[in-house]
């Protein structure tokens, strides 16, 4: 069983579209247990029921932005040490900053390609084959 | 041409969106192949439009690929641009214009955009109030986006022409890897 395979990984985006996109690219990656929510708040309580390996979120979110959604992942004792990659589609310094001290592991800019966002899970798991 | 003199245009390139909320504003662009969507919420007052052409071929354009993800960026960014300014994504309606079939060798170029928007607009549940896609001639479009009016002119066979070499260099893929933001 590759690496990939075992990591269970929660994607949160309040767009469809790009669910089904990061989806999809994270099936190439190889990963095979992907969980969906639609915004932060959803994604926070599925970390507290169901914690995952590595939380791949939006940032611009309604309810509960991506922020908020590392800040309740990283004050949850049974979900700190996951793995988190915030996406953002406005490439905002500002933004880096606070994700960085929130203790996000990274912030990719969309769109993404698939070589970048394996690039920021291996930098994390290390080689995903 | 519009006679309103107290109207302010704005005008949208291809690889832009813009969002407003002064009823005066009229947001304007040409389109060739390019398709251009129109979203607003007639609650908050508030919308804008985006101008993008994604590479028409099958491969660019399947679901997992570099067009698709590109195409759903320019969406994002305008759908985010009008959440920020008070809109709820509920209450968005959209209009689409554009994508038509102006040369031979790229025929299905306008129509693959045009598809997308729809695509994506569906799947985002976001209603298509108004429609204008395909056709032979590009044009020429003007939207309110606070009261949701959109007007289009045909361009003649030249300006198509014109219009659509303007648009050669379609944005094949996403920025390159470097744009992105990374840390450790």
């Amino acid at each position: 069983m590759s690496i990939a395979e075992k990591i269970k990984v929660l994607i949160v985006d309040d767009q469809v579209t790009s669910r089904l996109l990061l989806g999809e690219a994270l099936q190439q990656l190889g990963f095979k247990q992907i969980t969906v929510a639609a915004d932060g708040e959803q994604g926070a309580k599925i970390m507290a029921q169901q914690p995952h390996h590595l939380v791949i979120s939006d940032f611009n979110m309604p309810k509960m932005d991506g922020l908020g959604l590392l800040q309740a992942v990283r004050t949850n004792p049974a979900t700190k040490k996951a793995a988190f990659i915030m996406l953002t589609a406005q490439g905002d310094r500002a933004l880096v900053t606070k994700a960085a001290a929130l203790g996000a592991n990274n912030v990719l800019a969309k769109p993404f390609t698939i070589e970048k966002m394996r690039a920021a899970i291996e930098a994390v798991f290390g080689a995903l084959k | 041409m519009t006679l309103d003199a107290a109207v302010k245009r704005v005008h949208v390139i291809q690889g832009e969106y813009k969002v407003v909320t002064d009823p005066d504003v009229v947001l304007s662009t040409i389109l060739g192949s390019c398709v251009a969507a129109c979203m607003r919420d007639p609650v908050a007052g508030v919308g804008g439009i985006n101008h993008f052409l994604l590479p028409g071929s099958a491969e660019a354009m399947s679901s997992g690929g570099d067009a698709t993800r590109y195409g759903v960026h320019l969406m994002e960014l305008l759908i985010n641009g009008l959440l920020k300014k008070g809109a709820r994504r509920d209450r968005l309606e959209a209009k689409i214009f554009g994508g038509a079939k102006t040369i031979a060798r790229f025929s299905n170029v306008g129509e693959q955009n045009a598809l997308f928007a729809r695509r994506f607009l569906q799947d985002e549940g976001i209603p298509i109030v108004g429609e204008s896609t395909g056709g032979e001639h590009g044009r020429k479009l003007e939207y309110w986006p606070v009261t949701g009016r959109a007007r289009q002119y045909a361009l003649t066979g030249v300006e198509t022409q014109k219009t659509v070499a303007q648009e050669q260099r379609p944005v094949p893929a996403p920025k390159p890897a470097d744009n992105s933001i990374e840390f450790f």
